[in-house]
């Protein structure tokens, strides 16, 4: 167990080198950056733009450039903004808070939602609790959250003014951007516990339980311990889109956060902020899944076994 | 038919998909209005007889839009889909069947890729390729391909497993001729519902983009462009987001159940 941690450590650092070269590489690649854009616009002279690339260090070799950039992750220095000359670090301090808690509280929402309609979908006594539960899953994953977010800024702020729409900070400026958000993504979550729950009852010690007089609700339990192990993987993967959903529904909902933050800076191609939050996903991302995997075989031995 | 009589889900799939088909490939004769013609002063009229939908800000007919949309949208969806799809299967047929260092090496960078959330994935890429339709295409496209390597590398070592693949090739068959002839064949069906998996997903995130305002031209009709149209004029004309909304919904939700009545989804990893 504790040499698959360390493996598994091990691998999610790797991941994570080649995702921040990739990055790294690719945002290199790319021709005229807000260097650039911005004195150009300010009216400076050709050498003035090149002094001041030389002071960042833009015109360094590219292994030097490689070097300084991993170093400086590395040690926390994550290069300032071409645009604001804020160091990106700060940056994503300040902005993560409203980000974290827009994503934590879609996180929640869509769990709860999306287990119980997994549950209903497959395990409902009744048909019509089956189908509805059933179509409302595939409702929530096929309308995306630029659609919903009007919608339910339509429906609960402007209509039935009971929660307020756009802009402010707040719990209660919380309630509608989150439940958008959840609501999509428990879709997927539905899906999954309601395939991985009809597995499990396809399976033998269903039939072992039942046959020997086991009570329906111990059935249920037995069911349940093996239906939910997938659950775990998928929400992991579902963080991932949460840290992308979010870009959306801050734009929509006009709140602070780090999706704001990276479309100004896709929109003025300033690299070292777009590089970081990228960056800053794939790190997020990866140590999520790596607690997953951890998770995975702590819940479920036979996932052990196989090892 | 008799497949679709047999199976209600598949019947409403394909009857939804083949109706959105007929109407954007029929849009010049479908839509009552040109979609781009602005008619200041029928700004925001509710719909009515004239406007089925109504207008929006500029006094565009939103149902002429919508229709029109759905060839830009679609267009724009099965590009992406296409762009991942392909080096996706060529990437976990190579993976998968080749194994030791090919394997390994491809999977890693496929792996790092996996660590970006896809959408944000796409969003760097658009940085590097720059506004319009077809960057667009290609940086979600490219997004998506990770995903789909990895589904068909796992189907790939399910199918290779089997006695008759190992028969194969202790009788000296070629690679490529295996690959054709077993491999294929016993990994189209779930590589088939998981590209329809791919698709709804290329709907949703380049119609995105689209929303974002990547698309380069924002007057064209595109329901993610007419869905950021509709965000603005909300409060005074909720029906222009309504339409396009229902329609990019209805597609994916028919796309989704055409994938789940064909086969169900595949288990995560």
């Amino acid at each position: 167990m504790i040499g698959y941690s360390i493996k598994r450590f091990g691998s999610a650092l790797f991941v994570a080198w080649l995702a921040l070269t990739l990055a790294f590489v690719a945002l290199r690649w790319v021709p005229g950056d807000a260097v650039d854009a911005t004195l150009a616009r300010g009216g400076a002279s050709p050498g003035e733009v090149a002094a001041r690339r030389d002071m960042l260090g833009l015109n360094d070799p590219l292994w030097r450039q490689y070097g300084d950039y991993v170093l400086g992750l590395v040690r926390g220095d994550w290069g300032e903004s071409l645009v604001t000359e804020q160091p990106v670090a700060e940056i994503i301090r300040q902005n993560i808070g409203a980000t974290s808690a827009l994503s934590g509280a879609a996180l929640l929402i869509a769990v709860t939602l999306g287990v119980a309609l997994g549950i209903a979908a497959s395990l409902g006594r009744w048909r019509p609790v089956r189908y509805g539960a059933e179509g409302l899953a595939s409702l929530a994953l096929s309308t995306p959250v630029y659609w919903t977010s009007t919608l339910a800024i339509y429906v609960f702020s402007i209509v039935l003014g009971i929660l307020p729409g756009v802009g402010g900070e707040g719990i209660r400026y919380l309630i509608l951007p989150a439940v958008v958000l959840g609501f999509h993504t428990a879709g997927s979550i539905a899906q999954v516990t309601a395939g991985s729950i009809r597995n499990a009852m396809g399976q033998g010690f269903v039939r072992t339980a039942r046959a020997k007089g086991l009570p329906e609700l111990d059935v249920l339990d037995h069911v349940l311990r093996v239906g939910m192990l997938p659950v775990v993987a998928v929400v992991a993967l579902q963080l991932g889109f949460l840290l992308s959903g979010t870009v959306i529904t801050e734009i929509i909902f006009v709140r602070r956060g780090l999706g704001r933050v990276l479309l100004t800076a896709i929109d003025n191609r300033d690299y070292p902020v777009v590089e970081g939050l990228v960056v800053l996903s794939a790190l997020t991302y990866s140590a999520i899944n790596m607690l997953a995997d951890v998770a995975y075989r702590v819940i479920d031995p036979r996932v052990r076994m196989e090892e | 038919m008799s497949a679709a009589a047999r199976n209600p889900r598949l019947a409403v799939a394909l009857g939804v998909l083949g109706l959105i088909a007929l109407v954007s490939l029929g849009a010049p004769w479908i839509a009552s209005h040109d979609p781009r013609a602005a008619e200041p002063e029928n700004q925001l009229l509710e719909p009515s007889g004239e406007y089925l939908f109504g207008t929006d800000l500029l006094g565009r007919d939103v149902f002429s839009r919508v229709v029109y949309g759905g060839r830009r949208t679609l267009g724009v969806a099965l590009l992406t889909a296409g762009i991942t799809l392909a080096p996706g299967i060529a990437i976990g047929l190579v993976a998968g069947y080749a194994g030791r260092w090919l394997d390994w090496a491809l999977m890693s960078v496929m792996d790092a890729l996996l660590a970006f959330p896809s959408l944000l994935l796409a969003l760097a890429l658009v940085t590097v390729f720059g506004s319009g339709v077809v960057q667009i295409a290609f940086a979600v496209g490219i997004a998506g391909i990770p995903a789909y390597a990895r589904v068909v590398r796992a189907a790939v070592l399910e199918a290779r497993a089997v006695p008759y693949v190992e028969a194969a090739r202790a009788i000296g068959a070629r690679p490529a001729g295996i690959l054709a002839r077993h491999v294929v064949p016993a990994i189209a069906t779930p590589l088939l519902s998981f590209a329809g998996v791919t698709l709804s997903w290329a709907i949703l995130n380049s119609a995105a983009l689209m929303f974002l305002g990547y698309g380069g031209d924002v007057a064209a009709p595109d329901w993610g462009v007419m869905l950021a149209d509709g965000r603005e004029s909300f409060r005074t004309g909720p029906w222009v987001a309504v339409a396009p909304g229902v329609a990019l919904s209805l597609t994916v939700f028919a796309i989704n159940l055409l994938g789940n009545s064909v086969a169900p989804p595949p288990a995560n990893r």
